[in-house]
């Protein structure tokens, strides 16, 4: 038996004791939608003229129908289903009635064998005031027709489980619309008299499918579990699951820590069977009004410690709400990677990953997002915006990716690693250019010293330790074309400038696709300076664009300390 | 007798600095003796928050305040009381104009860097302080938080969990306009010191026009158990140390910290802590 799903069914109507009924307008008529068991009862059923349905019985309250509130509301039953077993869809075509499909195989004997599992379903939704039918069958197909017919004679709320050789006959005395036939199909099938599914076996199948049409012996193998019918699941299947269910709901945060670690812990002990480690994980709370709520998150790097595992469940617990009651847990592993005992950095360098921040990371993470955490990357660009990137912090794949791109790309220098190596400054611009103009009346000027400002600048002109994104705009006088400012205005605040540097033309990188510098720099030369005001403070100053008509503008793009 | 009460008075204040221990974990020398004589311990005491403010217009982007921080996080990865494992940097920030390239003139390699970009200051403090709670198993060297509003409990909480961890935390002050700034430039705070630093016009290098060796005004307005006082250096170099300028360098330290004592009385009166 490859499959054993399980079938419930629910009206989504409130089951009270008065005649109730929801009401879709189509075409100018007005028309019963879904009933409750009492309207059944009384006669009603979905498809009637409401003028009818009143006529025999006046007092029927009615309802706009709301598919898509149904719709949802069925999602979130098949989410809660999820306590059963972790593949749960819901099945509701449009117009008709709901139904939420599980698949129990490897599941029954948590709960004590189907029929208790079925038992506990029933009374759980009988609590929640949910009118249903329930049938477990080796097929998905059985389970739906069971479900929707064979259980109507009986006890409504009592789950249909046939027995092992009970299937096949309990399938060959329902009717032929069990078999999940469009309506004009199954009306074909009875005009010819074929009623029941028992008739429609007995029929050579390959003069079936050429008077019927192929679904009529697809629907039937399918039933009969002859051909198998895999249910794609609400949500995306984690990889492993562990279950924490209460005698008594708990609403207190405290023991809902309590029972996340309890999670954890039983999580990492399968991690560790397996040298796992979670990557992406998520804990839901079963709440017994029947809502879900979650905690989704993600690590830095594979962890199995059940400490840190648990504490970032517990930082995130305050936005959870139990309601009045968390009747169950269920901590889902989604994604999981290969964890070794121990890892070693290879090179003399820090490693992130290899170093016991990741937990940090983790718990920082949790809270800003992973996307506020960020590493400074080296860039070989001579545009300095680019030059220096803020890359999110490595994780698994996306650095071994990095790498890869890094040595794929055109010219990897040679160690680029090392630390000074690595962090060099591109200090060729790609039209270098240092013209030196000292003139007595404005400020000292100087070609560039080869960063000899800064000491230990290798021969590089020095950079700035803030740099502006995009670059502020300045109102700047100057005197010669090629002369720095020699008074600008910087946020409303005037400096002269006493000193500079430069210039140092940096042009836009046309091997690389136009227009990439800040957005509102369009001109593709820029000449920096660095300057010095009258307090001492340096400024990194940039004319966008060649001096004459237009003139060129002036930029302030970092701060030097 | 005097001689007796002045022996025990020594024995007494020994056994307080004892129980204070503002350098229990240890101190990172500038090596510039002029400074370390003025710190308690001979040093910038690890474990303990170091506020860092900004100077005239640099109090918005503390530039000058970063570059002095770089160096000083530089040292520390060579430092030997930093275990040699811890390299690693929380740089907490709201604007991420932190440069890595400018970084590297100091000495500091932004490889050593953790970025982490929050909103609001009270973020930011959290993060500072998880970092520090964090400890040392975490490879952690130094958080740096770049923040406006420093409220006294906050910086006590964080005074707390860097005494414990013994990890050093440096506070770089940044105010978005003048108002804030003038609200809280003089306010107290629980952090053991309290730096300023300001961008001094550079020195000339004989015969070169152009921008000579930058250089700071670094001002220690308030340190516990230290003596506050303001000396003209030259910008922290390549492997993150500053040096006195060297018209300061060729007189005795004394002298020099005494003519830069401030006039007015007010710093004077926040020397006690």
């Amino acid at each position: 038996m490859p499959s054993l799903p399980t079938h419930l069914k629910n009206g989504d109507v409130p089951a009270e004791e008065a005649p109730f009924a929801t009401i879709s307008t189509a075409g100018g008529r007005r028309l019963i939608a879904a009933v409750n068991p009492a309207a059944a009862a009384a006669g009603l059923a979905p498809g009637m003229k409401l003028a009818d349905a009143l006529s025999f019985q006046p007092g029927l309250a009615t309802a706009a129908a709301e598919p898509a509130a149904d719709a949802a509301a069925l999602d979130r039953l098949a989410e809660w289903c999820g306590r059963y077993s972790p593949w749960t869809a819901p099945d509701g075509a449009p117009g008709d009635v709901g139904g939420v499909k599980i698949e129990i195989t490897g599941c029954a004997h948590l709960w004590g064998g189907e029929a208790a599992l079925a038992a506990d379903l029933a009374r759980r939704l009988l609590r929640q005031n949910i009118a249903h039918r329930i049938a477990v069958a080796g097929s998905l197909g059985a389970a739906w027709a069971l479900a929707r017919f064979a259980a109507c004679a009986k006890e409504p709320s009592q789950p249909v489980l046939p027995g092992p050789g009970e299937e096949r006959a309990a399938l060959a005395a329902l009717p032929v619309e069990a078999l999940r036939l469009d309506p004009v199909t199954a009306a074909g099938l009875r005009r010819v008299g074929l009623k029941r599914i028992g008739e429609l076996t007995a029929m050579p199948r390959d003069a079936l499918a050429r008077r019927f049409g192929e679904a009529v012996a697809r629907r039937l193998d399918q039933a009969f579990g002859d051909l198998p019918e895999p249910l794609s699941p609400l949500g995306e299947a984690p990889s492993r699951r562990v279950r924490l269910s209460f005698a008594e709901p708990i609403a207190d945060p405290a023991d809902l820590a309590r029972a996340a670690e309890r999670l954890a812990d039983d999580l990492v002990v399968r991690l560790a069977r397996e040298g796992m480690g979670a990557r992406r994980l998520d804990l839901a709370f079963h709440r017994i009004d029947g809502r879900v709520e979650h905690i989704r998150l993600g690590t830095a790097r594979p962890s199995r410690d059940p400490q840190h595992l648990a504490s970032l469940l517990a930082a995130r617990l305050e936005t959870i709400d139990p309601g009045l009651g968390v009747e169950d847990m269920i901590l889902a592993v989604f994604a999981v990677e290969p964890l070794a005992p121990e890892q070693m950095a290879l090179d003399g360098r820090l490693d992130m990953a290899a170093s016991g921040i990741a937990p940090l990371i983790d718990r920082l993470g949790a809270r800003l997002g992973l996307d506020a955490l960020r590493h400074i990357e080296p860039h070989e660009s001579h545009i300095p915006e680019r030059a220096s990137r803020c890359a999110p912090i490595d994780k698994g794949e996306s650095r071994k990716n990095r790498e890869k791109r890094r040595l794929g790309s055109p010219s990897p220098p040679p160690g680029a690693e090392r630390f000074g190596v690595r962090w060099g400054i591109p200090g060729r611009s790609s039209a270098p250019t240092s013209p030196s103009h000292a003139f007595g009346a404005g400020p000292s000027l100087s070609p560039l010293k080869g960063g000899e400002g800064i000491i230990g600048g290798r021969g590089k002109p020095p950079r700035p330790v803030r740099l502006f994104t995009p670059p502020e705009p300045i109102e700047a006088s100057w005197l010669l074309p090629d002369d720095p400012p020699f008074r600008f205005t910087w946020r409303r605040r005037a400096h002269r400038v006493r000193r500079a540097d430069g210039p140092e033309r940096i042009a836009e990188e046309w091997w690389i696709e136009v227009g990439t510098m800040a957005p509102m720099v369009t001109d593709a030369i820029r000449d920096y300076y660095r300057v010095e005001d009258a307090e001492g403070r340096r400024f990194w100053l940039f004319r966008a664009g060649l001096p004459g008509a237009p003139p060129p503008r002036w930029f302030v793009h970092g701060l030097f300390a | 007798m005097p001689g007796v009460a002045n022996s025990s008075l020594l024995a007494l204040r020994d056994r307080i600095r004892h129980i204070e221990r503002p350098a229990r974990h240890g101190v990172l020398p500038f090596g510039v003796a002029a400074l370390d004589c003025a710190l308690p311990g001979g040093g910038l005491a690890l474990g303990a928050v170091h506020e860092i403010l900004g100077a005239g217009g640099d109090e918005e982007d503390g530039a000058a305040a970063a570059g002095f921080a770089a160096g000083i996080l530089a040292r520390l990865g060579t430092a030997p009381v930093v275990p040699a494992g811890n390299g690693i940097v929380l740089w907490c920030l709201r604007r991420p104009d932190l440069y890595g390239p400018g970084l590297v003139a100091y000495g500091l390699d932004p490889a050593r860097l953790v970025l982490v970009r929050a909103s609001r200051d009270d973020e930011i403090l959290w993060v500072v302080e998880e970092g520090l709670r964090a400890g040392l198993a975490s490879g952690l060297a130094a958080v740096v938080g770049e923040i406006g509003q420093l409220p006294m409990v906050a910086g006590r909480r964080l005074q707390l969990a860097a005494e414990r961890s013994g990890i050093i935390a440096l506070i770089l002050r940044r105010w978005r306009s003048a108002t804030e700034a003038a609200a809280e430039r003089d306010r107290p705070s629980a952090a053991l010191t309290r730096w300023r630093v300001a961008a001094l016009p550079s020195a000339d290098i004989a015969n070169e026009p152009g921008i000579g060796r930058p250089r700071w005004r670094v001002a220690l307005l308030r340190v516990r158990g230290g003596e506050p006082g303001i000396w003209d250096v030259e910008a922290a170099d390549a492997t993150g140390h500053v040096s006195l300028s060297a018209e300061l360098a060729d007189r005795p330290a004394a002298p020099a910290r005494l003519r830069a004592e401030p006039p007015n009385s007010s710093e004077k009166r926040r020397r006690a802590g």
